[in-house]
């Protein structure tokens, strides 16, 4: 269609001046923080095939892909997801290199969403990855990374929640159901579908597994939640989960992040290769998750590497948008530059002179003085320098 | 200190939902007298309640726009979204059915049938987990006319009573899911102002 190529694709758009500013201030900030703590930039391709996304017990859904065929028939995928092909590479290219690998990457991602809901298909992610650390230290720094990158935007007010996997693992377990019961016990946790939850568990005959289950997604809050945990679920397996995340919140506490962390036993993310601790950011003025992690230890094997990992990303643009409204405008230049006829390289000297003095200098394209001076009214340019034999400031 | 804001369902659950606030104390004068008010306050609770249609319900909620909505479970199969699904209020009590014209088999034969509904995404659903194709036709008003029109072998609606069925010669031949509705709240919200939601939440749990 002829009009298509006035727009931008569904779920796309421009960025423009601020927002662009706005994006790259966070960006830089984060990777500046990334590089201080010994992690190293990584750039995987747009595009991969299909199959690193694909796997049998990892994949993601195949609707929520953008495909494409190379030139012998085979399946693409534009990149849904960025740790996927950062455990590619760890198991592969990198199979060699000493333990642990620091990661860090800063790409986008596409993804396709319900049309018309207002959600982007393409996401700029910034994350790390740490691979072949397992354990509770690993896990303590990235938790400790993920809230110092909350904190390096500038972001007022923001929670960083965590979970673990495995208290709905265990339990889930010791029902023995198959996988679409499994399934359907999972969403109703992580939507926090009480009353169906109820109805579902109330059928199952191991009534105290049901009845621990039940409590899972009301189990979210500040430090009380482990004693409350402690004394409703009824399962000694469950213990070293709790002694988990007790640890990791007493030590975050010790840091002085303790008011910015909170705990929920009910996250069940749908990213199925989470093993163990799992968190998630939240921002205010934003009502989606801006912040996502967890250990996956089971992931890497299937590049063909067995070992641990963990690791987080941060949707760029959603703290970008709420980082704008305090973002300044960007400013006009500070001086137009206009050059007489046969003075054009004295007054390219002459910008990068300005320029060198951290002045930020326009060349005007102009034939005439009066119409450069136009421009800069419009512009808002306050000064326009003459340049011929000699140099003429002229203010606007 | 920011409102906590909810979104109700405009019509069939409106009045309900206002008899329940009513029960929990709230002063709901502006409700009862809106005008052509959008956003309205209940006073000394700190609330802004917005009126909207069920599905925009859904949206507000889920972009964060307002922390807590009152919808029916049928917009919410049709429609999804992420959010929590926190409290059945039991109130608007309904289900989704299948129909068709009195004395019809809707099963026989193998042809592939056609059903009409304001529903798709609810009627695939129900049909993909029988294993069945089936064409499905958007309908905006009365679904009920569609097969007596000739459109559809049935339809897939909502049904309280079964009296608009009975009226036009339909009949249920399936029952497929009941349905009431559900208080609902956003994800970020319930985390970053727990204790204010949940006061709320727990009010409304206990009224009832």
């Amino acid at each position: 269609m002829q009009k298509n190529k006035l727009i931008a694709p569904e779920g796309t758009r421009d960025i423009l001046f601020e927002d662009c500013a706005a994006r790259r201030r966070v960006e830089e900030k984060i990777k500046a923080l990334f590089v201080s703590r010994g992690f190293t930039e990584v750039i995987t391709p747009g595009i991969e095939f299909y199959d690193v996304f694909s796997s049998e017990t990892h994949g993601l859904p195949q609707e929520t892909m953008y495909k494409l065929v190379d030139s012998k028939g085979r399946l693409l995928a534009l990149k849904p997801d960025l740790t996927m092909p950062i455990a590619r590479l760890a198991a592969t290219r990198l199979r060699d290199q000493v333990r642990p690998l620091r990661l860090f990457y800063d790409q986008n991602i596409y993804t396709i969403t319900p049309a018309l809901t207002g959600r982007s298909h393409e996401i700029p992610q910034i994350g790390v990855e740490i691979i072949g650390a397992g354990g509770r230290r690993a896990d303590l720094e990235v938790l400790v990374l993920a809230l110092e990158t909350l904190q390096s935007c500038g972001l007022d007010d923001f929670r960083l929640e965590i979970g673990h996997i495995g208290f709905f693992n265990t339990l889930i377990r010791k029902l023995n159901l198959d996988e679409e019961q499994s399934e359907e016990i999972r969403t109703l946790i992580q939507t926090k579908n009480y009353p169906a939850l109820n109805d579902m568990l109330d059928r199952m005959e191991d009534k105290k597994t049901a009845a621990s289950l039940k409590q899972l997604p009301a189990l979210f809050g500040g430090e009380e939640v482990l004693d409350e945990a402690a004394a409703a679920l009824d399962c000694p397996e469950l213990a070293p989960y709790l002694d988990a995340l007790r640890g990791l919140y007493q030590a975050l506490s010790g840091l002085g992040l303790g008011e910015r962390v909170s705990l929920d036993l009910g996250i069940v993310n749908r990213t199925g290769y989470y093993t163990g601790i799992v968190f998630k950011g939240y921002i205010q003025g934003l009502g989606a998750t801006a912040l996502q992690g967890g250990r996956y230890d089971t992931l890497l094997a299937d590049y063909g590497q067995d070992e641990p990992a963990v690791g987080f990303s941060l949707n760029v643009d959603a703290v970008a948008k709420v980082l704008l409204p305090a973002q300044p405008k960007t400013p006009a230049p500070d001086v137009l530059v206009f050059a007489e006829e046969g003075y054009e390289v004295k007054a390219l000297l002459e910008i990068r002179k300005l320029a060198s003095h951290g002045f930020c200098a326009e060349f005007s394209p102009f034939e005439t003085f009066e119409q450069s001076r136009l421009y800069a009214v419009k512009r808002g340019i306050p000064v326009v320098y003459v340049v011929n034999e000699d140099l003429m400031e002229v203010r606007v | 200190m920011k409102p906590i804001r909810i979104a109700l369902t405009k019509g069939r659950l409106e009045e309900s939902t206002i008899r329940l606030f009513e029960k929990l104390g709230y002063d709901c004068s502006q409700l009862r007298n809106k005008g052509r008010r959008l956003i309205l306050e209940v006073p000394d609770a700190n609330l802004e309640i917005v009126l909207a249609k069920a599905a925009d319900v859904i949206t507000y909620v889920e972009h964060g726009a307002c922390d807590m909505g009152v919808v029916g479970k049928d917009t919410i199969l049709e429609y999804g979204g992420s959010f929590f699904e926190v409290v059945d209020l039991g109130f608007g009590k309904c289900r989704f059915a299948l129909a068709v014209k009195k004395g019809t088999d809707f099963y026989a034969g193998y042809q592939v049938k056609t059903i009409a509904t304001k529903y798709p995404g609810v009627a695939r659903e129900f049909f993909a987990g029988k294993g069945m194709d089936v064409e499905i036709i958007k309908i905006e008003g009365s679904v009920e006319l569609a097969p007596l029109l000739g459109l559809s072998d049935g339809i897939v609606d909502i049904v309280e009573t079964g009296a608009t069925l009975r009226e036009n010669g339909l009949e249920v031949t399936e029952n497929i899911i009941s349905l009431s509705a559900r208080l609902i709240v956003n994800a970020a919200s319930l985390k970053l102002r727990k204790k204010e939601l949940e006061a709320v939440i727990s009010a409304i749990k206990t009224a009832i």
